[in-house]
């Protein structure tokens, strides 16, 4: 078990740089995951972690040692891949225990210790199998046999479900779960799954063009965006952006206002913000009762459903210019997740509210937010703390 | 089909006319015989002198078939000369010059099948650009030199430093294997870098990232997963540069200087001592030259599929 | 958890420090560097043996006398090559280029009997090579065996590809030469001491062994044909002719030519299978020039070595260009 700890790393190509100066630090035992779009760099963070790639400044941490340029070998890691990577001219056990043999630990205690580790993978009687005599299910857990049979210090986990099918995928992640809870050792996962890092992270770094963004429990990452990008990225469906600007008021544009005292955040008005607002966040105006600290009522018309069982995601549609181009109607347009009993239709007129203890701001300038959940308006003082579930998705 | 048959000829003509695929099945057919008769043909000759007793064979043949059935001069090919020594030879250069050039190609194989860095490109090209040069080409300054004597002379120095400017002075290695096996490993090793490229290329990132991270160097990684996990492609690789050294000409007869078997003559030296010292022997001719044809026979038969993909990737270089 | 650390840790320094640091030297060099150091074996190999004697048989080849009395002539010999001064160094009556264009005198010349070999040589070897292919290209029992018959030529040893067309072509045993002297293609006296008769049979020796590398080469073009075109075509009621002239033709010729181009090459170089069949003062290619001469007249050896080298490069630009171009 270490901590991990990356100060200034930069890893710069010919022409990209696919790391920028990222300062992480991960604690012992604990459950990191790195997730961010596709090449945003946190493929390759990792690899300069597991050593597989030199960075071009900056120091990497494992424990109490400095490992910038130690190879893989000795940093003491253990690493889990995207294609699995089962050497696939060994049966299961000399996968399990090559590290083990390239150490020359005498056969005894390679014994021992596959079969301590076959055990916790559940994997019996399964040693002498080739690897492609199995199912994807069971090859990643010869992967994490192997991974977790010289007692790393830490664990690198590349995308490691990413090409099991959807129901396995569930099934795997709460085995890691369990895994990590067994061996508490340090877990640093790699996903472009938000969804996954959601449900396994103690801590998510959101990474986004090489740029660490935000790293935070998830429900802080849910709830607490930094910026526009995390806000954006983590939960799904995505928040709701309306681009406007800040008056005496509070919040305008193109298709709704929001009332609040612009100088109690720093603001002045002109200043031009973005609003977002999660969809479960957005309710029918009737229920406006229910809602915490309910909005002004926006008038808007509905365009799309979905029902997805649990739920259903009502597009709606806050402007009423119907020739205005697609980028205009995409920032006048708000998704609504209401209750699978509601009965609305498309087309409809339909008035909606945003709890207003729930809408986040954003400066447009830098990305930054401003603030989450304005405070309550003058005439009441209901509470803001109201607990928000997390996005619990496809 | 016809009703009124006149004779088996035309009533395939017939069907011929109705079902053209008769017409190119026959054809095939055809072809097929024609390429084997050409292509065997000329083995079976050498069986037909082999078995025919030499006065016989001087006599002159009503037909091509064996008069006689003559194995003895299968023996008396090693008693005449001995052959045993030229085809251990030949082993001995073909097997080393194949680990040589596998431990090469495999280091080069990994470098331009696995690695993105800058001169690649021109490298590989300059690679395939030597492997299409005639051995005349490089022959002259190394024959001086492998004579012994003659310095390594940097080349145009004279001209540039007014005065030769010499390396050192190679020992003589004419006669030895060294004469035969550098050239052979210069000659041979594109076709195999090429081969080896490609097959290590095939391999999955990951599997090179897992080995390092479970604990082998760069290079580990290339001998414990990549290596034996392209085992098909070493196998290519190698069956290639054996056959092309056990049946090479040039620099075989040339750095041996004479035909005699201390002086590292290979295969080659055997057989023209036949041509020179017993010109008339032809049983004999027949049959040492069907004894040096098999080894490599039986490796076609056994690795055809290897040879046939090692000389279309490494011939046809995508 | 650590005292695993540490006795790998251990592990590690049971091996002398100096091999360790040199292994962790290189593993943490650059992926450039790295790639560099693993070619080095490489461009030590290719460069003695062959980018050295290159430059330096070129540099030889500017010298009158190179080892006796070293002149520096520049060009000169080139000059006397192509003015025929230095025929009385090449055997026989060989002459470089052809006195006239006679075909007693074109059989004399060096550079003729390369070029005509070559010429004829790859010529017939891609014909042949292609209805080699066609065969091999068919599904049918027996194709494994079939495809032995076709490569082993190709295995051959040159020695013994030359002993075996000596056997079957010597005027007093060969079966074959009575019957194509009787047709007049080859003299029936003397057949391996005559320039044209000699010069026919071995290249009919080299398309007898090469066809087959063609052919593979070919194949390999035929099957990286995508099948269901000629479902196409027959569901458009093209006929097997007009398949192999609309499809498999056109798109196997890039290969044939890549494969023509690879051929030449290698055809320029002939030397073994002259000097095993007949003797190089009858078939005299620019490679037998070469070997005459070595250790003999340096000088002389180097120009005809560096000519054949000159004319070859010629020919490997065209392939290197089209490697390029098609993004290597």
């Amino acid at each position: 078990m270490a901590r991990v700890k990356l100060e200034h790393v930069t890893k710069r190509y010919e022409d990209v740089t696919a790391v920028d100066d990222m300062n992480l630090d991960i604690r012992d035992g604990e459950f990191v995951c790195l997730v961010g779009p596709s090449g945003c760099g946190k493929s390759t963070t990792m690899e300069t972690i597991a050593g597989l790639t030199l960075p071009t400044e900056g120091e990497v941490y494992i424990g109490d040692r400095e490992v910038t340029r130690l190879p893989p070998k000795d940093r003491g890691i253990a690493m889990v891949f995207q294609n699995i990577a089962l050497f696939p001219h060994m049966n299961v056990k000399d996968n399990i225990s090559f590290g083990l043999r390239l150490r020359k630990y005498d056969s005894e205690e390679i014994d021992r210790r596959v079969q301590r580790a076959s055990d916790i993978v559940q994997l019996e009687g399964m040693l002498e199998r080739m690897p492609d005599e199995m199912s994807g299910g069971q090859r990643q857990r010869v992967a994490i046999a192997r991974a977790i049979v010289r007692n790393p210090d830490v664990f690198l986990m590349d995308e490691p479900l990413a090409n099991l099918d959807a129901k396995l995928r569930v099934h795997m992640r709460t085995e890691l779960q369990r895994l990590h809870k067994e061996l508490e050792t340090t877990i640093i996962y790699v996903t472009h799954d938000q969804a996954e890092a959601m449900t396994m992270s103690d801590r998510i770094a959101v990474i986004d063009s090489g740029e660490l963004q935000q790293i935070d429990p998830p429900l802080v990452c849910y709830n607490e965006p930094a910026n526009l990008f995390v806000a954006g990225f983590i939960g799904s469906p995505s928040m709701n952006f309306t681009p406007g600007r800040v008056t005496d008021g509070g919040f305008t544009s193109e298709s709704y206002d929001i009332e609040f005292d612009p100088a109690s955040l720093g603001l002045s008005p002109g200043d031009s913000v973005t609003l977002g607002v999660r969809p479960e966040d957005v309710y029918p105006a009737e229920q406006r009762a229910s809602v915490s600290d309910p909005s002004m009522t926006i008038e808007a018309r509905t365009d799309v459903i979905e029902p997805m069982g649990d739920e259903i995601f009502v597009y709606v549609v806050t402007t009423d210019e119907m020739e205005m181009d697609f980028e205009a109607a995409e920032a006048g347009q708000l998704l609504m997740s209401v209750s699978p009993d509601s009965t609305i239709d498309v087309d409809q007129d339909i008035e909606v509210v945003l709890d207003r203890s729930k809408v986040h701001l954003f400066d447009d300038e830098t990305g930054q937010a401003i603030c989450h959940g304005l405070s309550p308006n003058a005439q009441t003082g209901t509470t803001t703390e109201t607990e928000t579930e997390a996005g619990d998705d496809d | 089909m016809s009703t009124q048959s006149d004779g088996p000829l035309s009533r395939w003509a017939d069907r011929s006319m109705k079902n053209p695929g008769q017409v190119y099945r026959a054809m095939f057919y055809v072809a097929a015989f024609f390429f084997i008769v050409t292509t065997l043909f000329p083995f079976y000759w050498l069986v037909v002198l082999a078995l025919t007793p030499n006065q016989e064979i001087l006599n002159g043949f009503a037909a091509p078939v064996p008069e006689g059935f003559n194995v003895a001069a299968f023996a008396q090919v090693f008693e005449q000369v001995p052959f045993h020594l030229y085809m251990f030879n030949s082993f001995v250069l073909a097997t080393s010059t194949t680990i040589i050039v596998l431990l090469i190609a495999s280091l080069a194989g990994y470098v331009f099948g696995r690695l993105e860095f800058p001169g690649r490109g021109v490298l590989m090209l300059a690679i395939l650009a030597i492997s299409y040069f005639p051995p005349a080409a490089f022959v002259v300054p190394l024959f001086d030199i492998f004579t012994g004597g003659s310095p390594v002379v940097v080349p145009f120095s004279e001209l540039v430093f007014g005065s030769p400017v010499n390396l050192f002075t190679p020992p003589r290695l004419v006669n030895t294997p060294g004469a035969m096996i550098l050239p052979f490993s210069a000659l041979f090793l594109p076709l195999s870098i090429f081969v080896l490229t490609t097959f290590y290329g095939q391999i999955p990132d990951g599997l090179e990232d897992a080995a390092r991270v479970e604990g082998t160097t760069r290079i580990g990684a290339l001998f414990r997963v990549i290596i034996p996990l392209s085992a098909p492609g070493v196998a290519t690789a190698g069956v290639l540069t054996f056959i092309s050294v056990y049946n090479e000409y040039f620099f075989s007869q040339i750095m041996a200087l004479g035909n005699q078997p201390q002086q590292w003559s290979p295969l080659v030296g055997g057989i023209l001592s036949y041509q020179t010292q017993y010109t008339t022997s032809f049983n004999l001719f027949a049959a040492a030259s069907i004894i040096g044809v098999l080894p490599v026979a039986i490796l076609v038969v056994v690795a055809q599929e290897r040879i046939v993909s090692g000389l279309t990737a490494g011939a046809l270089k995508e | 958890m650590s005292a695993d650390t540490v006795s790998e840790g251990r592990r590690e320094g049971g091996r002398t420090s100096a091999f360790s640091g040199v292994v962790r030297w290189v593993e943490n060099l650059g992926e450039t560097a790295f790639a560099y150091l693993l070619l080095t074996p490489v461009f030590v190999l290719l460069g003695a043996i062959a980018f050295y004697p290159l430059l330096r048989t070129l540099e030889l080849s500017m010298y009158s006398d190179p080892y006796v009395d070293p002149q520096f002539i520049g060009l000169d010999n080139y000059v006397a090559l192509f003015e025929g001064n230095l025929n009385g160094f090449l055997p026989g009556t060989t002459t470089f280029l052809p006195d006239s264009l006679s075909f007693a005198d074109v059989l004399r010349s060096s550079l003729m009997v390369t070029l005509v070999f070559t010429v004829v040589t790859v010529l017939f070897e891609t014909l042949i090579g292609l209805g080699q292919a066609l065969v091999l290209d068919q599904e049918f029992r027996g194709r494994r065996w079939v495809r032995v018959a076709i490569i082993i030529p190709w295995a051959v040893p040159i020695v013994i590809q030359g002993m075996i067309f000596l056997l079957m072509f010597h005027p007093q045993i060969g079966f074959a030469t009575p019957f194509l002297a009787d047709l007049g293609i080859i003299t029936g006296q003397n057949t391996l001491n005559d320039p044209w008769s000699s010069l026919f049979i071995v290249m009919l020796a080299d398309i007898w062994k090469t066809s087959a590398f063609m052919a593979l080469l070919i194949l390999a073009g035929l099957q990286s044909i995508d099948r269901s075109l000629y479902d196409v075509a027959k569901v458009s009621g093209a006929s097997k002719w007009q398949q192999f002239k609309l499809i498999t033709f056109p798109l196997v010729l890039p290969t044939i030519g890549v494969a023509i181009l690879f051929r030449t090459v290698a055809a320029m170089r002939v030397y073994g299978i002259i000097d095993t069949t007949s003797k190089c003062e009858i078939v005299p290619s620019l490679s037998c020039m070469v070997v005459a001469n070595l250790g003999l007249n340096t000088g002389v050896a180097a120009v005809i070595a560096f000519v054949t080298a000159i004319i070859i490069a010629a020919v490997v630009s065209v392939i290197i260009y089209q490697q390029y171009r098609e993004g290597f």
